[in-house]
């Protein structure tokens, strides 16, 4: 359905899907939000300043009204633009919304290679919160498949370190 | 008598030094078993360096799942209860209890298939056979190919497979860390042994819910041999902080790499921090605090906190 969608916008589909998708899009629902969400990406992808959140419903509500037309076929069809794989892109970037402090710094230029790192580091006293982090590590360590739950001690052993409050 | 023979047997083989021979594979599946399907309970010391410290373990299997204890009996107590869904931390003293839910059933990541994979990173042989808390144990040594890891002496009893001593060993083939049962007993375990002794109703609950995630922009800039990303996340940790994770391992080794802003956060102290076998690599990489933490060898936690960049997303 919603190839057939991102077919449609694009002026691909076969004729003889073309109603049975207008329908679709008509009865609102999922269809209805991958068109929506569709023509949100074209516009970002094109730079609109207007993001057409109301222009999508719009066009929608007089898809319904309206007998179909087709639209002429480009003299040279454009690729196919996938954009429910484009959806689906942008929707694993915007989870990275909670990280929302993207670097404000500009960002240097990657080196090709990793830095070497300094021969020896710097002994530094552990961060606090160490037995968070060691918590939050422990669940992935292999380890546990042959132990069980005996490597969680590591985080046990730590706090035993800190200062009683 | 035939314990004598099987361990002449034994030392035969890895005197013959057949590394990776597929008998000493069927050991690490052998403890890899036994790890899922045994109920017992005992008592083991856990060492790293001057730190000794004794703990009760006990592990519950029935048809529902299995459900294991780890209760700590030097210096501050803790407990932890681990179910195949959640990890229970219990601190009495400061009335905290952390939960930690697991969203991605994929691990424990040592998958029985992968057991072989090992022998890419690691010459896997049999050692001696010794007797440990009563039991006859076989020893398999998984020496590393290269110096970003650790080697690593299992000690399994012959009969079921369970794991008795685990000793993580340096590259002089020093002990970093060591864990070792004193006491075990298989089998007779009752629900009632697993529970908490903790009501812990009224103390305060630490959620760490992690999902799956992708954090844009954010990778290594070279790869460690051997080492694979197995999962990115993102979390919260301790008292509720937004953090990123990936997690890295070569099969039998991980490293977890943290990722937090920096805003409100004390100045980072760029180094490293030892605790037996973990290390732990904090720098500052594009306003962000990234934290290595791994039970791997100095070098590698510092060449994963030194490979860490941000490439603004196209």
């Amino acid at each position: 359905m919603k190839e057939n969608i991102s077919a449609l916008m694009d002026g691909e589909l076969d004729e003889r899907a073309t109603p049975q998708i207008l329908d679709a899009l008509g009865r609102g629902g999922e269809a209805f939000d991958a068109w929506s969400t569709y023509h949100l990406i074209g516009d970002a992808l094109r730079r609109s300043r207007l993001l057409s959140e109301g222009f999508a419903a719009r066009v929608a509500s007089e898809l319904a009204r309206e007998p179909t037309v087709l639209a002429p076929r480009a003299l040279r069809p454009a690729p196919p633009r996938r954009w429910y794989a484009l959806a689906a892109s942008l929707a694993a970037v915007a989870l990275v919304g909670w990280l929302a402090f993207a670097p404000q710094d500009p960002v240097r230029t990657p080196l090709a290679q990793a830095p070497l790192p300094p021969a020896a580091p710097a002994a530094v006293p552990l961060p606090s919160g160490t037995s968070d982090y060691l918590l939050a590590h422990q669940a992935f360590s292999p380890r546990v498949s042959l132990q069980g739950v005996a490597p969680y001690v590591r985080t046990v052993s730590e706090q035993a370190q800190e200062p009683r409050k | 008598m035939t314990t004598m023979v099987v361990a002449a047997v034994l030392a035969l083989a890895a005197g013959a030094a057949q590394a990776q021979s597929p008998e000493t594979l069927t050991w690490l599946r052998k403890i890899h078993e036994a790890t899922q399907q045994l109920s017992y309970s005992g008592t083991f010391v856990y060492q790293n360096g001057k730190r000794t410290e004794t703990s009760r373990i006990t592990r519950f299997v029935d048809a529902g799942g299995d459900i294991e204890k780890l209760e700590v009996m030097d210096g501050v107590p803790r407990e932890i209860v681990r179910t195949r869904d959640t990890v229970r931390c219990y601190l009495p003293e400061s009335r905290v209890v952390k939960v930690e839910r697991r969203t991605d059933r994929s691990f424990p990541a040592l998958l029985p298939e992968k057991i072989s994979a090992l022998t890419r990173h690691y010459d896997i042989t049999l050692g001696e056979t010794r007797r440990i808390a009563g039991f006859d144990c076989q020893a398999v040594v998984l020496t590393p190919k290269d110096n970003l890891r650790y080697g690593y002496r299992l000690y399994a009893d012959v009969g079921t497979g369970m794991l008795l001593r685990a000793v993580t060993t340096d590259e002089s083939g020093e002990s970093v860390e060591q864990f070792t049962f004193t006491q075990l007993s298989i089998g007779k375990v009752t629900r009632d042994m697993v529970r908490s002794r903790h009501a812990a109703s009224a103390w305060r609950v630490e959620h760490a819910d992690a999902q799956p995630a992708r954090l844009a922009g954010w990778g290594l800039a070279a790869d460690l041999p051997g080492f694979q990303k197995v999962t990115e996340l993102k979390r919260r940790l301790g008292e509720s902080r937004p953090v990123g994770q990936m997690v890295y391992s070569d099969g039998l080794a991980a490293v977890s790499v943290f990722i937090e802003p920096l805003q409100g956060r004390e100045p980072v102290h760029t180094g490293l921090a030892s605790m037996g076998a973990i290390h732990i690599y904090t720098r500052e990489v594009a306003n962000h605090v990234v934290t290595v933490v791994g039970e791997a060898p100095a070098l590698s936690v510092q060449r994963f906190a030194h490979a860490v960049e941000y490439r603004r997303p196209q």
